[in-house]
């Protein structure tokens, strides 16, 4: 180990001291080289996505489909004539909603994304724990008329505000949004409410964004926020080698200001933390569509894989949507528990993790989605064991361009994702 | 028991001729060692001394009054001394100062000039305010705060109606520092022998003053009169006054008096909390606290009643179990025993051991071990091999039948009588066991209730006294705090207010510390039978309150449902009238049965106002099945009674009966 260092002091300038390990890149030409083998290798793989009918799921699993706006609302208005007969007979009303239940969630590893199963809940109008939903339910169905009637798109917190008096928080207002969802068996933008815009965008990527186009490579530091409805996104262009899923705002910056897609041609993508609907459809588009490798980012906790298995095999709270929303194949990049210890990331860097973490931990270990990739299982338990935790800003101990400059470049060169 | 005492020997040493070399070796008597470090037995400061007083005081009155099974009647006086009486007392004629400027407290000119100006400022804010109307907070008389050597002194009296004591062991009880009748293996409040004695080694420090007794055995026809101090060096009592007087009242039980120096204005809380819990956790006794003083305005009264007439039994003195010895013991054991051989002396000195038992122990042992063996013969080595056996062979647990635990009944009942609660649920473990050692966990968590403060109140007792000092390291505080999620019981950790009681008896109590103020967490069995203990109340409590909320939903229901249905009905017609548009412009087709309904939407046969009175009907009816389903489920109340206790009257009562045929009506003179 000594005369190693040694021997880096000796042929190289003062710079890589401080950066360990730059000795070991070699030219960004070559290992653009090894990039492009790898990506004609992955595109040519690509097969059409299994569906649940492939597996004969489709009567004990449930799904949804996007809808146009007509049958949305002519969904809509049957149920409300439905209702009215219950009123009108005297029986009251109520709705039998598919549960979103944990217990109701399924992995199917064929997929390897979570879906939802058939087991439903009524939710009468006449008890008195139900009453309140059932209320908010109804409210939120007219609303979403009204939306159809229209022809309009609204953002979450709009729908929240036309009756905060009933809707009490926003949360409320969201979840019954996707029951609604589940209820009428669209996906939830073809209800045409959106989330506020939370993702960004940057790099080689051009993409028309209702009508206009777009060039991914143009936007300046800050990159393109990613388009609420997807339906109006497409056209997608790009010489891009592979896509880079960043967990966290602050390394997302770092990459887009050294525009780091100009010497590694690529797309970098973040949804600043854990990712909403827009992020998931948009990176789920960009792979159908570019069949590119998608290369993630993420902190070394149990969050960053959390958030890692959102992206790949979907939330619990959408897994009725799954199929639109996960991004199948998702490699794991780093920082990597083993990273800690190979990067040399100082000890200072490194934080204990809190007994929450080290549970989280554990209860990902049992996951099927962490389960069914050995290379996860090892660095999960390496996690658990070390006790340690470190954030992608760890790296920035040996300078602020590590990250840009050597950590990713030479994990580039060396294919290490899992 | 006498325990052996140190000062004979010393006596003897005492005397050896004073010609020999002076050596730097020194020999403290017990007396001494406690006087120096009175903290150890609670003696801090003077509060805390005035606190510990009191404390052991009424613990021995209690023991004293259950040791022959007499319901307890305890009176605890304090009597407030001031200074020129104290002089007074002691002979000391009261002198005035001459030299102002000696003392500590006298105040400088530029002091006062400063004292001055600092009150004129605060009686201009007090006239601001009073102008302003604010509520003008009583200005705390700002008391010249006590100089040094301004210390108060009290006079603590303790009587009850126990078992008094034997007129000649008298001074011995009180006047040598461990000694004691509790050094038994068995439950009980006291333990060493101290706290008598500390409280007379703290009056001879703090006043010179010796401690009066009197005292009086059950058929004894006359009174022991006694008052002594001690001599500290000697650890021996040194009697003024030791005499038989009448007993007129045929008066059982003992009365302590004792002078010492304390202060009541910083523990007057902490005693009446004593005090309090006290009466939760004995509502069997009848306890009178005075506080008297020469100011009447600060004399408290303090009648804590008599509950019930059920007492505990006495616990008994058990024998050791052999898990629980070491060496020491196993020697004082075999010096004590009447056994002859070894085979007996295991089968009688511990507990668990039964005959063929004893026999694989000696065959274990080693071929220089008989059943047959003097155990009087025994060796040290051989002795250490026995304890080393102890150590490693299985016995069966102790059994906890030689404790006394306050009982659910009594631990309910005090709860019930101090705390006033809305809901209480008591239980008690079963025995379990610690280092040899029998204990027995018993539990009661309360809801609601007068002065009460919101969040857990935590009452902790450890065989039946009141542990009021260093709650934080406590097992149970951190038990209520850390490992039991009300919640999960419905029960809000912030807003409720909760009361907690758990008593631990045991034949040994672990305390922590050098004070026996709590018991550690570190102990893995006790901290699960408290958890557990806490839980099962929690668990009873949950059904209750599960109960009440069903109640209160029952009552609210209609009003609940009602809330929504113009916001529902509003929803579903929103998008009714809308379709009946559409319906009526023909741009969308529908069925028969929906388009008649769209119809009638449109020529206003079916309104708001229709959906709106079809669901308040369908409310209604909803509310009245279910009202109905619960009263057949639920019954009449059956909520469980509370025994009254009246107590009975003292027969000598002056009284008129008037008799009718259904009631007596009695009227006392």
């Amino acid at each position: 180990m000594a005369d190693k260092k040694k021997r880096r002091r000796a042929d190289s300038d003062s710079n890589s001291a401080s950066q360990p390990f730059k000795n070991l890149l070699k030219s960004d030409a070559q290992i653009l080289q090894i990039l492009k083998s790898v990506t004609s290798s992955s595109s040519s793989s690509t097969s059409k996505p299994l569906t649940l009918a492939d597996l004969a799921l489709s009567s004990t699993c449930r799904e949804v489909s996007d809808l146009s706006l007509s049958s949305v609302q002519s969904t809509i208005e049957s149920l409300v004539l439905q209702l009215t007969h219950q009123i009108l007979s005297g029986q009251g009303f109520s709705f039998t909603v598919p549960s979103r239940s944990s217990s109701n969630q399924l992995y199917v590893p064929e997929l390897d994304r979570i879906v939802l199963k058939d087991k439903s809940t009524v939710r009468p109008f006449s008890h008195i724990s139900s009453v309140r939903k059932t209320t908010i339910t109804a409210k939120i169905l007219s609303l979403v008329h009204q939306l159809c009637l229209k022809n309009i798109h609204v953002t979450k917190r709009d729908l929240f505000y036309t009756d905060v008096k009933l809707f009490q928080d926003q949360v409320q207002s969201d979840a019954v949004l996707d029951d609604v969802s589940c209820i009428l068996g669209c996906t939830r933008s073809s209800l045409n409410v959106i989330a506020a815009e939370k993702g960004v965008v940057v790099g080689r990527l051009i993409f028309s964004d209702n009508g206009d186009m777009i060039d991914c490579t143009k936007m300046g530091m800050g990159g393109k926020a990613i388009p609420p409805n997807i339906d109006r996104v497409g056209d997608m262009q790009s010489d891009a080698l592979f896509i880079l899923l960043v967990e966290k705002d602050a390394a997302y910056i770092r990459l887009a200001e050294d525009r780091f897609y100009n010497r590694f041609p690529c797309i970098i993508v973040t949804a600043k933390g854990q990712p909403d609907v827009a992020t998931r459809l948009f990176l789920k588009k960009m792979k159908m569509e570019l069949k590119l490798p998608v290369l993630a980012l993420v902190d070394s906790d149990p969050y960053g894989l959390k958030i890692l298995s959102v992206y790949g095999c979907g939330s619990k709270n959408m897994s009725y949507d799954s199929a639109n929303l996960t991004t199948p194949d998702i490699k794991w990049l780093g920082i990597r528990p083993s990273d800690l210890d190979k990067y040399k990331i100082p000890e200072q860097c490194r934080l204990p993790m809190t007994e929450q973490d080290i549970k989280t931990g554990k209860d990902l270990l049992e996951e099927d989605f962490v389960k069914k990739n050995p290379g996860w299982v090892e660095e999960l338990n390496l996690m658990v064991k070390t006790k340690q935790k470190a954030e992608i800003q760890a790296l920035s101990s040996f300078g602020f361009q590590y990250l840009s400059e050597v950590y990713l470049p030479l994990k580039l060169q060396q294919q290490d994702w899992l | 028991m006498e325990s052996e005492c140190p000062t004979e020997t010393k006596k003897g040493k005492s005397k050896t001729p004073k010609k020999a070399k002076e050596s730097i070796l020194k020999q403290k008597s017990p007396a001494e060692f406690f006087a120096e470090n009175k903290n150890i037995a609670g003696f801090d400061n003077p509060g805390k001394c005035l606190y510990t007083t009191v404390r052991e005081l009424v613990e021995n009155a209690l023991d004293s009054a259950e040791a022959i099974s007499e319901l307890p009647v305890i009176e605890i006086t304090i009597e407030e001394i001031v200074k020129s009486k104290f002089n007074s007392m002691i002979g000391l004629v009261d002198r005035e100062r001459v030299d102002e400027e000696l003392y500590d407290d006298y105040e400088t000119a530029k002091a006062r000039e400063k004292r001055l100006a600092k009150e004129a400022r605060a009686q201009e804010i007090q006239a601001k305010n009073a102008a302003l109307g604010k509520k003008v907070k009583e200005h705390a008389v700002s008391k010249s705060s006590k100089g040094r050597g301004e210390a108060s002194f009290y006079r603590v009296t303790c009587r009850d109606n126990g078992r008094g004591m034997p007129h000649d062991d008298i001074p011995n009880m009180f006047g040598r520092v461990l000694s004691g009748t509790k050094y038994g293996l068995k439950q009980t409040r006291g333990k060493f022998g101290l706290g008598a004695k500390m409280a007379l080694i703290w009056s001879k420090m703090s006043t010179g003053l010796p401690i009066e007794i009197s005292s009086s055995m059950r058929g004894q026809n006359y009174l022991s009169f006694c008052r002594l101090d001690i001599d500290i060096h000697r650890n021996i009592p040194h009697i003024h006054l030791h005499e038989k007087r009448d007993n007129k009242d045929k008066w059982h039980g003992a009365e302590i008096q004792v002078v010492i120096e304390g202060n009541w204005t910083t523990y007057r809380s902490k005693i009446s909390h004593y005090m309090r819990q006290m009466a939760v956790i004995t509502p069997y006794a009848q306890f009178l606290f005075k506080f008297v003083s020469d100011a009447p305005d600060k004399n408290v009264t303090i009648k804590f009643a008599r509950r019930t007439d059920v007492m505990p039994p006495v616990p008994v003195e058990t024998k050791h179990h052999p898990s629980s010895v070491d060496i020491l013991l196993i020697k004082r054991l075999i010096a004590e025993t009447s056994k002859q051989n070894l085979m007996q002396f295991l089968q009688h000195e511990f507990v668990n051991i039964g005959k063929p038992l004893a026999e694989r122990l000696i065959g274990e042992m080693g071929p220089e071990f008989s059943p047959k063996t003097a155990v009087k013969s025994l060796t040290d080595q051989q002795i250490v091999r026995i304890h080393q056996l102890f150590r490693q062979a299985k016995f069966d647990d102790p059994s906890g039948d030689c404790l006394s635990p306050a009982g659910e009944y009594n631990l309910r009942l005090g709860i019930i009588k101090e705390l006033h609660p809305d809901m209480v649920a008591t239980y008690s473990g079963s025995a379990q066991v610690f280092e040899g050692h029998p204990f027995i966990v018993e539990a009661g968590v309360s809801v609601g209730g007068k002065d009460v403060k919101q969040g857990l109140n935590i009452f902790r007792f450890a065989n039946r006294i009141p542990l009021l000092f260093e709650q934080g390291g406590d097992v149970v505080t951190r038990t209520a705090l850390k490992r039991i999620s009300w919640n999960n019981y419905k029960i809000n950790q912030t807003q409720d207010k909760i009361g907690v009681f758990v008593s631990i008896v045991s034949t040994k109590i672990p305390f922590k510390g050098t004070g026996k103020e709590y018991i550690g967490d570190d102990i893995s069995e006790i901290a699960s039978a408290v958890k557990s203990a806490i839980q099962q109340c929690c668990i009873q409590l949950k059904s209750k309150i599960v109960k009440k909320m069903q109640a209160r939903e029952q009552q609210e229901r209609k009003r609940n449902l009602s809330k929504y249905i113009p916001d529902a009905t509003n929803a579903v017609y929103d998008v009714l009238k809308e379709m009946a548009k559409s319906h009526a412009s023909k741009k969308k087709r529908y069925e028969e049965g929906d388009a008649d309904i769209l119809r009638k939407v449109s020529d206003h046969l079916i309104t708001k106002e229709t959906l709106y009175e079809k669901l308040t009907q369908h409310v209604e009816k909803v509310d009245y099945e279910m009202a109905l389903e619960y009263a057949t489920q639920t019954g009449v109340r059956e909520e469980p009674r509370e025994d009254i206790y009246l107590e009975s009257l003292d027969d000598k009562g002056n009284f008129f009966d008037f008799h009718s045929p259904i009631f007596v009506f009695r009227l006392f003179l």
